[in-house]
């Protein structure tokens, strides 16, 4: 994965078409995507707990575009603060406010408003009432320094132009000790910078 | 993504899981051309 952002890209023109992508994607989940979606895909090609995800609103799991399972790495432990960095929809908020339990909290940090009412309207409708969905970026988190024991992301810092500052966030909203549960892309060799200056290739 | 997340200070470093996410996409061509796979990644705070 390039950490860079290389400097011939236009990053605000990357931002906005990032969040209109993820925007479609709110709003028309069966449209034309260049990436797999769904409860389906999840439980099949990721290893997603069908039973689990079958607990969460349609709503929010039609809507699933991760490219790992974070949760898979290690068990949260009850009474865990998470933090969901993109969390869209909330299909990974939502499991993970589940698994934290009511003495836990799930904190969910999206740019974008309409993922953001998918995750929040998912979490009412299931009674969660430990779930916190906060608009921003992951390059800028509007969470406390050292306030969170486990972060999650799927499939979000390959989209975000400013990676090492992302990544810069994720450590200082840790506490010492926590851990970074990341589901990203990983490339097997230097792309071309043809490649990597070409927007579509970001987004699809 | 191992080296940003050592040099950002953490420890335990480890790629955990390799997800086949693109095949059966309009993506898989390219992902196949340049091994692009979506990779869990383990790490924890110093």
């Amino acid at each position: 994965m390039s950490l860079s952002c290389p400097v011939d890209l236009d990053v605000s023109r990357l931002r906005r078409e990032v969040n209109a992508m993820y925007g479609r994607l709110a709003e028309t989940p069966k449209g034309a995507f260049h990436f797999h979606r769904g409860l389906q895909y999840a439980e099949r090609v990721l290893g997603y707990d069908g039973r689990a995800l079958s607990r969460l609103p349609v709503e929010v799991t039609t809507r699933f575009a991760g490219i790992g399972n974070p949760l898979a790495i290690a068990p949260l432990s009850a009474g865990d603060t998470v933090l969901d960095v993109g969390c869209g929809a909330g299909t990974d908020l939502l499991l993970a406010a589940l698994g934290v339990g009511a003495l836990g909290i799930a904190i969910g940090v999206d740019m974008n408003q309409r993922m953001r009412d998918h995750a929040f309207e998912g979490a009412a409708r299931m009674g969660l009432a430990n779930v916190d969905v906060r608009g921003g970026d992951a390059a800028a988190l509007p969470v406390a320094t050292r306030s969170v024991d486990v972060v999650i992301s799927n499939g979000v810092i390959n989209l975000v132009p400013e990676k090492e500052r992302a990544i810069g966030e994720i450590a200082r909203v840790l506490k010492p000790g926590g851990r970074a549960q990341i589901a990203d892309i990983a490339i097997g060799q230097r792309l071309p910078s043809s490649v990597v200056g070409n927007i579509d290739l970001w987004t699809g | 993504m191992v080296h940003a997340l050592t040099a950002a200070g953490f420890e335990d470093v480890r790629i955990v899981g390799r997800f086949d996410c693109f095949a059966g996409t309009t993506k898989e061509r390219t992902a196949r051309q340049f091994g692009v796979y979506g990779v869990n990644f383990s790490a924890l705070r110093s």
